[in-house]
Order: structure tokens, then C-alpha cells, then sequence
């Protein structure tokens, strides 16, 4: 039984019609498009499917869709400005953080939810914040790099 | 060193941006419209006969397009390894008969991943249930259950068809034997008579998982022209449309690989696997695109995981440290299929040849079928396994004859120039280089010993750049367009190691260009030429190569081109910043931009196409009867590779004694990958090794019970997160490698071996015991310290 429901997503206003067992994953994926929210396990153990929500990471495999309305959707497709990228997208990539890319989309919003709450996080922290986010490729120490240099020059 | 303005510059990756935003496309991301959902059903038994399929409901239920069965998928067998001696053993789905939990047995395509997931429930499968074995010495012993009959060759093999004739024969598994390896230096008896110490030790390395972050999957979509599109998460086109258009027996022409990002590989999306083939014959059956796309568990329980390796080793040193003799038996635990198993068996002896000079080496391996999950290549592809055996037992023996491990490691080392054993020379050779820097890195003459609870480590690690076994080569084009700029059409696959951003470096180094100006076509296989992929490591040293004289040979034509426009000589030019120039009058110029128009106004239209090509081992090739070189994997005899990467590595770890918890405290990796072409990608393949190689030694296992994977989930089966990594101190040794790509080499594999041993001996060095097998899990790092106090 699909039900009709409005999800806002990087300031967007979206209708979609899902079934009530849908998770925020899947229809920000299938139904809207954006695919930068990735599934690497679809059980809340890699948070490649990071979404802020209102602000907040949430591993989006484990949120019903149903359940994020009327809240503000964040994806990496919302966080740069037309070709302006945001501080960290740009110290990602001068750091070398991104390899395969699979787990970028989760990462980066996890480090800016961070950011967002505690702007001078120590490495200890941003490790910490960083924590649930799996990284195969590049060891992360990269990333804590990177996520550092926008603490700083914040 | 010779100055170069773009190779050797850390510049950051050219799909840095797409990937940042979330605009790459991984083939998880793609959808086609009519676009359908495949879905396997797979074996719950580990041995057992199918004696029939009734799939008469699930095709009934609405939504359900098509439900396939081995009746249609046939006995075209394929496999990573296809030779005349070793041919193929795989069928797409199973025919007759299962031979472990998860084999694929029948596939549906549905309107959506619910129903096709429904269709699933409603096949009947009745099964009659085969005693199994799980023990590859079990399963060597008379009278243990049969695993393969006899397997008769269906069709030509891959070698055949690759150039080779040879008749296959068929393949008779006597003793669930799958293949079998010998490989002699020296005499090894003579060896140990002349030692005097000798040591031996059985070490057991269990399966591991890639884990790369995108989960395996394939959307496959035939057209009413009969032409096969494909979007596949790979490491090389070559390998998968060759086997898709034999399997689904249609023109290789007809297959299309598209280009896709690829979240990730390490060796785990090398082969063909069944539902890349399944989406294929599902989208031919229902004529719509179909996808298919693993979970999780699926991938930790279906898709090989490494190679699972027993090995004895037995070394023969005097008293000095020389070693005089070694004698290696190995135990691969194949699993149901043979997979790769020749190859590793092959792998684990000459990836560390090139290390050590051991005059006397007696190296055996036999691959043995069991019905378990079967396994394949993983980053390194054996070397991780031999390296924690043997640097694990020169540790030892290093205490025993009271040697520094450091100083018995240099003195058996090789040297520069060196010719080894089957005529590969040592060209380059930073490795004693790599071992004195990362001691003075890690600080090893003030601390190794020295420090209660703390223990330290080394290691080492060799690896190919490209090999001779496939047809191992490259090609690559390059097109000047109109601005100025070059377009370069390279068969590499970025699955993220770097390739695209390493590739136009290299051709814009050697055309004066910038990054900038070169857009790199990659990773499709009806647009790029040949390339066998970023296999054993040889993307720099042998796709590298094909590029930069694909770039040259543009040059040439621009150069020959100016001389006519500028009415000078070719010795007179200069090629830098898009401009050709005469040396002694920088002024007097044209642009690339120009020669474009230059050449179709006044040569005929040839607007500068360049092509290059090469092949990882020039000496080696096989045609019809007769080989150029000759090249005999299981006996380790011929040329192996052009160019050996080698990398050292020292750990220090902290061990909580209460607990038996590790906590690495720093890892340095020294690591000789000739010239940087891209320091900060070299970094990054690196620490990437080092953080692997502590999963590898501290928690990760695919561990199987009675046939079944029973931690399939990332909850059960830990990788290391970010709180688990240490400082990483990674030192580029730049040794030259005047055969490749302005001096490069392997970079991507190499470390992971290294990092293994280095780690566990450090655990080792800080407990005081020893540990055989991995991952040294607490349990048994408090084992080892109870057995040591006795
Ligand atoms: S896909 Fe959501 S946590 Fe892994
Ligand atoms: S960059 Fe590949 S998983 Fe992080």
C-alpha cells in the first residue's frame, strides 16, 4: 500500500509515493535520483548511506522514508554551490582522502555534521565522528587530514 | 633524478571532483528504462545432487519476466585459470550437482527486487544430500567424497584461444586434487646438509574478504541488434567480455564493457563471476536490461575471498645467518572451484625470490577441492600468505642464532643487478634501501627489545609489475583535437587506485602538456584498445607504458609536422606548453592547436592520431605449438615479469598483557615503486596496505563452519575503522626502473605483504611467544603467553 508522502531534500521539496517499508535510502536512490547516498551493507554497520537529518548523520538504510518527513534531507549533491565545492569536498581531494569514492558521500557528511557541532575537534574527535563511516581504500588517516585543515582554517 | 613537470608532481585525482559531489556513476547507481531485478537462488547444502527444479510457480507469479535455470544457462564451464592441463570447472549455474552453501542453482528477473526475491521462495528444488568435506587433508585422503568428476572440456580454453594450440585434456581430480605445483633451485637436500640450523613450522592463513565498499553487481542489457552492454563493478574488461561472449556464445565484438566507477576491488572483482553472466542471460531471455546486485552477505558468502593457505616451511641457515636452503610445502584450500589456485601456488614462490638469495629452495603446492566457499586473488594474491610464514620463521631462527632481525634480513638480501633463478634481472632493487630507512624511520636500534609490553617487527614483500601469464599487455591511443588538447583512450579500469589521474600525467609529461589538457577516455572496452587490466599489478609499469608511447609517437608526427611549417630541421625543435619551437628562437612557434589544422589542410587530413603499445615480459610469448621463451607456471620455469616491486616494513605495537589486546602503535612502510609518477597516489596505495594489513593480522577471517559462512555481515566480519589506524609513515624508495614509465613500477600490492609479517612479529617480539596462524585474535595472543611461561 504505497502512501503519498513530501520529503525535503537539499532545500528541494519532493512528492513520492512509497510503500510505508521503504527506507529514506532507497527512495532518496530509486525514487528521486540522488545517488550519492551509497549501500555498502543495507544493515547500519558502514554508513555509506550517511544523510544529515536536520543536521544529524543518519545511516539512511535505517530510517523509513515515511519517518523523515517534514525534516531537512541532507546529501553531498546539496553541499556544494553550482561548481563552488564546499571547504571539505575541496580538502578531500587535495589530501588524496578520496580513492575508490564509494565511501566519500558518508564520510564527508559525517565531517560536516561534525564540524557543524564542534568546529575545532581534535584528531581524537574527528576519528571518533568518523568512526562508524568504513573506508577500504585509503587507511584514513587522509581524511583525518583533511578534516582537520578545514577545522583550522575555519 | 631527471626533472620532469608533471610526473612526480602530487597532483590531486582528475575524477577527484566527481567523486566529492556524488556525480561518478558506480554500476550500482545506473538504471536503464524496462530496466528488470535479478535475484539468485543459491544451494543451501554444501554437497548435494540436484534431482530436480520446478520453477513452474515462481514463473507464474505476477511481475516475474524470467526464471533460468543451468538447462539455459548450459556447460560452457569458465574460471580464472582455463589451460589445456587445468580447464575450466565452473558452470554458470549448477548443473547436476552443488558443491557448497550459496552455489548459484537458478536466477530470476522481476519487475522489482521485492518480487524477484518472492519468485525466489516459490522454486522447488529437491536435492539429495552428498556426504562433504571440509578438511583439504581430509579431503586428500582415499575414500574422502568426490567432489568434481572428471571434467571433460566443453570448448576450446581460454589459453587456446588466446594463441596457444595445445589439445586439452580433461581433468581428473584424483584425491580432490585440483593442481599441483614443483618448483626447484639448487638442490635443497645439499642445502640443509650444509646448515647449520634448521628449523620448520606449519603456519595456517585462513580467508579473508575484500571488502571493497561497492558491493559486486552487474546491469546487462541486450539490444534487438543482439549487442551485449554491460556495467559491471571490475578490475578489466578483457577478462569478462572474452568469458561473457563464450558463454553466451556471441562475437566478443558484441559484448560492450561501459565504463563505470568502481567502488573499490583489491583483487575481489577480478574473475568472472555467475551473476555477471546470470544478468547477461536474464536480459537475452526477457529482452530488457537487467540488474543485479549482491547484498552484503551475499558478496561475504559467494564471491571468493583470499586464498586459504597451510604452509610448512622449512629454512636452513649457518650460524652467521646465511640461509642456505628452504623447502616450502603449501596446502591451498581451494574450495569448490579451482579459481586461481595454479596461479597462487606459482605466485607465492616468485614474489619473494626476488627478496632474499636462498641458493637451495625446494618449493611444492597442491590445490585441494573442498566444499566450502571457494577462493581467489586478493591484493598481493599469496604473498601475504608466504610472507607471514617465512619472515614469521626468520624471526625465530634470528633469535635462536641471536642475530639482529634487521641485520639477518640485510645479509640475505640480493643485489642490484642480480639475475635470478629463471633469468628475470634485477634492474632495480631498492630494497636494502627500503629496509635501512624504515629501521632508522621506526627508530629499531634504540627500541627493538627495549621496551617492556611494546614489541616491534619487520618485514618484507616482492611483487610483480605485470607478468607473463594471460596475455599480458597493453594499448593505448591519443587524439589531438582541435584546441590543442589530447583525448587518451586507455583500456584501465579506476577502480581507485588512480589510473585515470596516473595515465595523463604520463602522456602529458611526455607531450608538454598539462594535466589539464589531456581528457582520459578509460575503462570501455569498445572505445579503448587492448588492455588485460590492472592485473599483478602492472597498470603503471605496462598500461603506463603503452600511454607514454602512444603520446610519443604523436609527438613524432607534431614534431614532423612543425618542421614543415617552421622550415627547420626536427634536431632545431622544442615541445613544451602546447607550443613547438625552435630552440635558438623560442618565437618562432606553432601551436598544437595549429598542427591540427596543419594537418588537414596540408597532410592529407591526418589530424595526429598516436598509438602505443607493450607487453609485460617482452621475451616471453606463445604462438600456435611453439613458446618464444619458455614459460611453465607450475614448474616456475621462463621469465615471470620485467620489473619487481619490493617493499620493507617495521611495526610497533603496545600488547595489553590482562587482555590480550593489540594496540599498533606506528607502522612504517618503505616501500621501492621506482619513480613516484603521483606521490600522493603512492601514499595512498600505501597507507591503504598498512591499514589492510592490520585488519589482516589483528581480526579479519571469513570464518566457515560445516560449509557456512557464519559472519557474512560487516558486524560479524570487522575491518579496521578510523580509530584503529596509527600514524603511517610511508617512505618512497625511488630506484629507477629504467624499463618503465619514466622509471616506474609496481606500487599497489607489495606493501600489504609486508605490513602482515612486520605486525605480527612486532605482537610476537612483545609477548615473547609465538603465533602460527591468523588473526592473532586476543584469545590466542593469551594463549601464546600462557604456552611461553609453560
Ligand atoms: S548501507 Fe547503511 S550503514 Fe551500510
Ligand atoms: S575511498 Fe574507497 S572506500 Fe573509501
Amino acid at each position: 500500500m504505497k502512501q503519498l508522502i513530501q520529503l525535503t531534500v537539499n532545500g528541494e521539496l519532493h512528492e513520492v509515493r512509497v510503500e510505508p517499508w521503504k527506507t529514506l535510502l532507497e527512495v532518496i536512490r530509486d525514487d528521486i535520483g540522488l545517488t550519492s547516498p551509497k549501500e555498502a551493507c543495507s544493515t547500519g554497520e558502514c554508513s555509506a548511506c550517511t544523510v544529515l537529518l536536520n543536521g544529524k548523520p543518519v545511516n539512511s538504510c535505517l530510517v523509513l522514508a515515511v519517518e523523515a518527513q517534514s525534516k531537512d534531507i541532507l546529501t553531498i549533491e546539496g553541499l556544494s554551490q553550482g561548481s563552488k565545492l564546499h571547504p571539505l569536498q575541496d580538502a578531500f581531494i587535495r589530501h588524496g582522502a578520496i580513492q575508490c569514492g564509494f565511501c566519500t558521500p558518508g564520510m564527508l557528511l559525517s565531517a560536516k555534521a561534525l564540524l557543524d557541532e564542534n568546529p575545532q575537534p581534535t584528531e581524537e574527535e574527528i576519528r571518533e565522528a568518523i568512526s562508524g563511516n568504513l573506508c577500504r581504500c585509503t587507511g584514513y588517516n587522509k581524511i583525518v587530514e583533511a578534516i582537520l585543515e578545514v577545522a583550522q582554517s575555519q | 633524478m631527471q626533472q620532469y613537470s608533471v610526473v612526480g608532481k602530487p597532483i590531486p585525482r582528475v575524477d577527484g571532483s566527481l567523486k566529492a559531489t556524488g556525480e561518478a556513476k558506480f554500476t550500482v547507481d545506473i538504471a536503464l528504462p524496462g530496466m528488470l531485478y535479478g535475484k539468485i537462488l543459491r544451494s543451501p547444502y554444501p554437497h548435494a545432487k540436484i534431482l530436480s527444479i520446478d520453477t513452474s510457480k515462481a514463473e507464474a507469479l505476477p511481475g516475474v519476466k524470467a526464471v533460468i535455470t543451468g538447462k539455459d544457462t548450459g556447460e560452457v564451464r569458465f574460471s580464472f585459470i582455463d589451460t589445456p592441463r587445468y580447464p575450466a570447472d565452473q558452470c554458470p549455474l549448477a548443473i547436476d550437482k552443488v558443491r557448497f552453501i550459496g552455489e548459484e542453482v537458478a536466477a530470476v528477473a522481476a519487475v522489482s527486487e521485492d518480487t524477484a526475491q518472492e519468485a525466489l521462495g516459490l522454486i522447488e528444488v529437491e536435492y539429495e544430500e552428498l556426504p562433504a568435506v571440509f578438511d583439504p587433508e581430509e579431503a586428500m585422503k582415499d575414500g574422502a567424497p568426490r567432489i568434481h568428476d572428471k571434467i571433460t572440456p566443453t570448448t576450446t580454453t581460454a589459453w587456446e584461444d588466446f594463441g596457444v594450440t595445445r589439445e586439452a585434456r580433461p581433468y581428473d581430480a584424483v584425491n580432490n586434487i585440483s593442481n599441483q605445483v614443483l618448483i626447484t633451485v639448487g638442490d635443497a637436500e645439499q642445502g640443509f646438509k650444509e646448515s647449520d640450523h634448521i628449523r620448520q613450522n606449519r603456519f595456517v592463513i585462513p580467508t579473508t574478504s575484500h571488502i571493497a565498499l561497492e558491493p559486486h553487481g552487474a546491469l546487462a542489457s541486450f539490444d534487438s541488434a543482439g549487442k551485449l552492454n554491460v556495467w559491471l563493478s571490475h578490475m578489466g574488461y578483457e577478462h569478462k567480455r572474452y568469458w561473457l561472449a563464450k558463454t553466451l556464445g556471441i562475437p566478443i565484438s558484441k559484448v560492450r564493457v561501459n565504463k563505470t566507477y568502481v567502488g573499490g576491488a583489491f583483487g575481489g572483482k577480478i574473475s568472472l563471476f555467475p551473476y555477471e553472466l546470470l544478468a547477461a542471460f536474464l536480459s537475452k531471455k526477457t529482452g530488457r536490461p537487467v540488474k543485479i546486485i549482491l547484498s552484503r552477505s551475499e558478496v561475504l558468502s559467494t564471491c571468493h575471498t583470499s586464498r586459504r593457505f597451510i604452509v610448512d616451511v622449512k629454512t636452513g641457515v649457518k650460524r652467521d645467518g646465511t640461509i642456505m636452503a628452504q623447502h616450502i610445502k603449501i596446502i591451498d584450500d581451494a574450495g569448490a572451484y579451482r579459481s586461481s589456485s595454479p596461479t597462487a601456488l606459482y605466485l607465492a614462490h616468485v614474489f619473494r625470490h626476488a627478496i632474499y638469495n636462498i641458493p637451495n629452495v625446494r618449493h611444492e603446492g597442491v590445490g585441494v577441492y573442498t566444499n566450502k566457499l571457494f577462493t581467489g586473488p586478493k591484493r598481493g594474491h599469496s604473498l601475504q600468505q608466504i610472507s607471514f610464514a617465512v619472515e614469521s620463521q626468520l624471526d625465530m631462527i634470528a633469535e635462536e642464532l641471536g642475530i639482529d632481525p634487521l641485520e639477518l634480513r640485510l645479509k640475505n638480501l640480493r643485489k642490484k643487478g642480480d639475475i635470478l633463478p629463471n633469468g628475470d634481472r634485477l634492474d632495480s632493487y631498492g630494497l636494502p634501501e627500503c629496509l635501512r630507512l624504515a629501521a632508522e624511520s621506526s627508530g629499531w636500534k634504540q627500541k627493538w627489545g627495549k621496551q617492556p609490553n611494546r614489541g616491534m617487527g619487520i618485514g618484507t614483500g616482492g611483487m610483480f609489475s605485470g607478468g607473463h601469464n594471460y596475455p599480458f599487455g597493453s594499448a593505448a591511443f591519443v587524439k589531438l583535437n582541435p584546441d590543442g588538447r589530447f583525448t587518451l583512450f586507455t583500456g584501465q579500469t579506476e577502480f581507485g587506485g588512480g589510473v585515470d589521474t596516473v595515465m595523463a600525467q604520463i602522456a602529458a609529461e611526455e607531450l608538454g602538456l598539462t594535466i589539464d589538457d589531456i581528457v582520459v577516455v578509460s575503462g570501455d572496452s569498445e572505445l579503448c584498445p587492448y588492455d588485460i587490466g590492472n592485473w599483478l599489478s602492472g597498470g603503471v609499469y605496462v598500461s603506463g607504458q603503452a600511454v607514454r608511447r602512444a603520446a610519443a609517437d604523436a609527438k613524432q608526427q607534431l614534431l614532423a609536422y612543425a618542421t614543415e611549417a617552421l622550415e627547420t630541421k626536427i634536431d632545431q625543435l622544442e615541445i613544451n606548453n602546447g607550443r613547438i619551437y625552435v630552440k635558438a628562437n623560442p618565437d618562432k612557434a606553432v601551436s598544437l592547436s595549429d598542427m591540427y589544422k596543419y594537418g588537414i589542410q596540408m597532410r592529407g587530413g591526418d589530424p595526429i592520431l598516436g598509438k602505443g603499445y607493450t607487453k609485460a615480459v617482452q621475451d616471453v610469448g606463445f604462438w600456435g605449438g611453439s613458446f618464444k621463451g619458455t614459460a611453465a607456471l607450475s614448474q616456475g620455469r621462463g621469465r615471470f615479469t620485467d620489473a619487481y616491486g619490493l617493499a620493507a616494513a617495521i611495526a610497533e605495537v603496545e600488547v595489553d598483557k590482562e587482555t590480550g589486546k593489540v594496540k599498533v602503535l606506528h607502522i612504517v612502510v618503505a616501500d621501492d615503486c621506482g619513480t613516484d609518477i603521483n606521490p600522493l597516489n603512492v601514499e595512498g596505495q600505501l597507507e591503504s596496505q598498512a591499514a589492510m594489513a592490520i585488519g589482516d593480522v589483528l581480526f579479519e577471517e571469513v570464518v566457515i563452519e560445516e560449509g557456512r559462512v557464519i559472519n557474512p555481515t560487516l558486524g560479524d566480519y570487522k575491518i579496521p575503522g578510523a580509530l584503529d589506524i596509527p600514524k603511517l609513515t610511508t617512505i618512497s624508495v625511488q630506484d629507477y626502473e629504467p624499463k618503465g614509465p619514466f622509471g616506474a613500477k609496481e606500487v599497489g600490492e607489495t606493501a600489504r605483504g609486508a605490513v602482515i609479517p612486520a605486525i605480527a612479529n612486532a605482537i610476537c617480539n612483545a609477548i615473547g611467544g609465538r603465533i602460527y596462524s591468523l588473526p592473532m585474535t586476543p584469545d590466542k595472543i593469551l594463549k601464546a603467553m600462557k604456552d611461553e611461561k609453560g
